[in-house]
């Protein structure tokens, strides 16, 4: 086991240093650079050349590469060249924290949700309550995120007063568990819709399959309680497969963070990914980038051993 | 078991976050303050503010955002500043006066200004700041405006004078606006690193209105009022200024009352006239300081016959455009400036829409329909591509009108829409990657026309239309020159003229801008010149 996880470790390495590479080429490739947003009247071509200049802009791709990959080897991100003088590092570290805590409350949010959801639709199988989540799935799978948040927001939030409209807390107000929790539940849910429906398939299915099995006949013919059967049997064999979804799911949720991130005003780094794409702020964004690389690689690493650890006869 | 311990590792995790996310420090709060101010006449209180775009530095010499210039305007000072019809007005300066020739114009400051950190200012400051962007190692966007300085002179610790090269009128309401920083805190730095120091992200100091106290990264930068303030203590207690990047979220919390001023872009104003009619918000509009229009690459052919353009522009309803995209909130504009701006001339030729009178002008300079319907003239194809920005959504709705109106007389047009960097890399020089483009500008605190129609702008400059016209450089380069207003209103109206009957570009509206204020806030009124015009009086009722 620990030798595959050191394995595993290893052989991210050259898996980050290719999305690093891409990454990079991609973003120079995209038109423009930090000085399209310095339009005015009152700006000399010439004083925007010092400062491409005196950022190394006018150096060739490779060569901007390889300054960049120096740096970030001895974990050194670089300055930000928008804002001047911060180091990236400053600003990943400010927003980070906020981005993993909403993805692991909107996570755990999905599961406890679709898990659920998913094993009661396949105990009735083609019943109406099947069918009515079949369609509430098929209905979350089909609306795009921020809508759903803009609705809650209007409806919970503007009308109803029940939620505060965007943030992490209320400002000027000391610090508090439950105002935070109250920022963060309408973020997370919204940003646990985009999997639930899937989840909730996909836990019916595995769930379904499992149903079908031999054993749980045997369980049946023997007498347990179908309570019994379904949760003590029935559910443990059913989550293997989920484990692997959870590994999947990972990258749609830094994905899905920088659209609800913006939507709630919640300064994650999903909405210092969009800010700094549109300014071309090329250190924040590849520092960006090779961060959600690494929570990708290690969440898909965690759910391989988490995989061996509830199902035995997966050995490493 | 395993499973237990798992939850529990999750939850502390959790829990280990939410904690980072804190910072108790905050909890000391100026709305505490204004609990105890209850029950006076004026409640003092947050003025709040929101952005969709996150301020970079604040430090005028580096910075090009709105966001930050604003939070500038707020921490320092200026020698002058301009009062809401862009008359130029004392801020650091308590007077000024210039030679007969123009060149030599003397600051007398006031003597009663305070830093923040309670130092005195002084000339010293002003010199020291105003030859930042002078310095030969000075790496930031702001050079333009100094340049026509030949000197900065401290005559005694509250008199400034500065020698310019040559007689330019701007130089009061553009670069005598530049605000002032300490040289007791900033007077070591190299010039090479001022623009990456610290002072411009975490403790700037100023003589304004407000101090700074706080940046929550991608939260809200908070100020606080600033006591010994030169023009009087200001009557609000702070000021947060919040980022709220879905102008969606913005328009929700300025509903509930969240935000208690904001600028309404013209795709919201429906919806504010609604909250309004509702009373959750006073709404307050004029003309903006900023004209829309379709730009045509003069390098190319099919725009180089002034009759064309003329035809052009006669084909586009800008009537209907105004009334359908932008719901009556601008009006038609014919010629180039702003009737926000006292410059303005209203007297330049008009272009109505008439169809008849495009195809005529089409014909007259050539154009035959082709078989196909599209016309045609020595077997080419008038065809072409209209670009513009997807960050701006009038603008495609604007670009596809005129893509339909422009099909009734026979011309093919493509819409490319661009991302904004995109857009601005492939119009700019020294690409002019474009046939037409939608596009608008701001035009400033001075109405200076040169920089979109002065031959010498084309090269690098703001005249990617590579319009070029001798009698408008002529008239344009005497026009910051004269120190007489309306002498110098008389020169720009001609050159506009000029610039009309030119049509280098089919102008399309001059916008409506409107302002969303809080009911309960007494201070504020739209107007496009100056915002946050005496800042420090504003208050709310209680």
């Amino acid at each position: 086991m620990t030798t595959y996880i050191i394995r595993r470790c290893l052989m991210a390495v050259p898996l980050l240093f290719l999305i690093s590479v891409i990454s990079f080429g991609i973003m120079k490739m995209a038109p423009g650079d930090p000085t399209a947003l310095m339009m005015d009247p009152m700006i000399k071509q010439e004083n925007l050349e010092a400062y491409k200049e005196s950022y190394g802009l006018n150096d060739s791709v490779v060569v901007q590469y390889g300054r960049w990959l120096g740096n970030m080897v001895q974990g050194n991100f670089g300055e930000s060249f928008i804002r001047q003088g911060v180091p990236v590092s400053e600003l990943i570290t400010a927003r980070l924290p906020n981005t993993l805590l909403l993805m692991l409350v909107s996570t755990f949010i999905a599961f406890v949700i679709s898990i659920p959801l998913g094993v009661w639709s396949a105990t009735k199988r083609n019943s109406r309550q099947d069918y009515a989540i079949t369609v509430v799935s098929f209905l979350g799978v089909a609306t795009p995120n921020f809508w759903i948040g803009l609705v809650l927001i209007m409806v919970l939030s503007v009308h109803l007063g029940w939620f505060p409209i965007g943030g992490v807390a209320t400002y000027g107000e000391p610090f508090s568990v439950w105002d935070r929790l109250h920022h963060l539940i309408l973020p997370a849910f919204v940003l646990a819709t985009a999997d639930m429906a899937g989840l909730t398939r996909y836990s019916r299915s595995s769930m379904l399959d499992v149903l079908r099995q031999d054993y749980i006949r045997t369980a049946k013919a023997n007498g347990f309680r179908q309570k019994t059967v379904i949760f003590k049997h029935g559910l443990r064999n059913a989550l293997i497969p989920i484990i692997t979804i959870f590994g999947l799911m990972l990258p749609s949720f830094i994905g899905g963070s920088v659209i609800i991130e913006s939507v709630f005003a919640w300064p994650g780094i999903g909405l210092l990914f969009m800010e700094a794409a549109f300014q071309r702020d090329y250190p924040v964004i590849m520092a960006v980038v090779v961060i959600a690389a690494t929570l990708v690689v290690i969440g898909n690493l965690l759910a391989d051993i988490l995989y061996a650890v509830f199902d035995p006869r997966i050995e490493y | 078991m395993f499973r237990k311990r798992l939850w529990l590792v999750v939850t502390l995790a959790m829990a280990m976050l939410i904690a980072a996310c804190s910072q108790p420090e905050e909890a000391k709060n100026i709305d505490a303050n204004a609990a105890e101010k209850e029950g006076a006449e004026t409640a003092g209180g947050n003025l709040i503010l929101a952005t969709t775009a996150a301020p970079t530095l604040f430090n005028p010499y580096y910075s090009t955002d709105t966001s930050s210039s604003t939070i500038e305007g707020f921490i320092f000072s200026g020698l002058v500043t301009v009062d809401q019809d862009f008359n130029p007005e004392g801020d650091l300066a308590e007077s000024w006066d210039f030679s007969d020739d123009g060149l030599k114009w003397t600051f007398h400051l006031r003597e009663n200004v305070k830093w923040h950190d309670g130092e005195p200012m002084t000339a010293d400051d002003v010199v020291f700041s105003y030859n930042i962007p002078r310095d030969p190692d000075y790496v930031g966007p702001r050079g333009l405006p100094f340049e026509i300085i030949e000197e900065v002179n401290k005559i005694d610790d509250y008199t400034v004078e500065f020698v310019l090269s040559e007689p330019y009128a701007p130089f009061i309401t553009i670069t005598a606006q530049f605000e002032v920083l300490p040289k007791h805190i900033l007077g070591d730095v190299p010039i090479a690193e001022l623009g990456k120091h610290p002072f411009n992200t975490k403790e700037p100091i100023g003589t304004g209105p407000f101090k700074f106290k706080e940046w929550k990264e991608g939260e809200y930068i908070a100020l606080e009022a600033n006591e010994d303030y030169h023009l009087g203590a200001p009557k609000l207690d702070g000021l947060l200024y919040k980022i709220v990047p879905d102008t969606n979220t913005l328009m929700a919390q300025l509903q509930v009352g969240e935000i208690s001023m904001a600028g309404i872009s013209p795709e919201y104003v429906g919806m504010a006239q609604d909250l309004e009619s509702k009373g959750m918000v006073k709404l307050e509009s004029g003309p903006s300081n900023a004209f829309e229009y379709i730009g045509y690459n003069l390098r190319n052919e099919l725009f180089q016959d002034k009759k064309v353009r003329h035809a052009l522009t006669h084909a586009i309803d800008r009537e209907a455009i105004i009334e359908a995209i932008l719901g009556s909130a601008g009006t038609v504009a014919h010629g180039p400036g702003s009737p926000a701006n006292w410059a303005f001339n209203p007297d330049v030729p008009k272009f109505e829409y008439d169809i008849e009178k495009a195809k005529q002008l089409l014909r007259e300079a050539g154009w035959k329909p082709g078989p196909d319907g599209i016309l045609q003239k020595d077997g080419k194809k008038f065809e072409f591509a209209l670009k513009t920005t997807s960050a701006n959504e009038i603008r495609q709705q604007i670009a596809e009108v005129a893509q339909q109106q422009w099909a009734e007389i026979g011309i093919k047009t493509s819409i490319e829409v661009l991302e904004w960097s995109a857009y601005v890399e492939q119009t700019s020089p020294p690409n002019w990657n474009f046939d037409a483009m939608v596009a608008g500008w701001s035009i400033g605190s001075d109405p200076d026309p040169t920089w979109f129609w002065h031959t010498s702008e084309i090269e690098a400059g703001l005249n990617y239309n590579g319009y070029s016209n001798p009698k408008v450089d002529e008239l344009l380069s005497k026009n910051t020159q004269i120190a007489d207003l309306e002498e110098r209103k008389a020169v720009i109206a001609e050159a506009d003229a000029i610039v009309t009957e030119d049509q280098p570009n089919t102008f399309i509206y001059y916008p409506e801008g409107y302002l969303a204020i809080s009911p309960k806030l007494a201070g504020p009124t739209f107007n496009a010149a100056n915002t946050y015009y005496k800042i420090h009086e504003w208050y709310f009722e209680s």
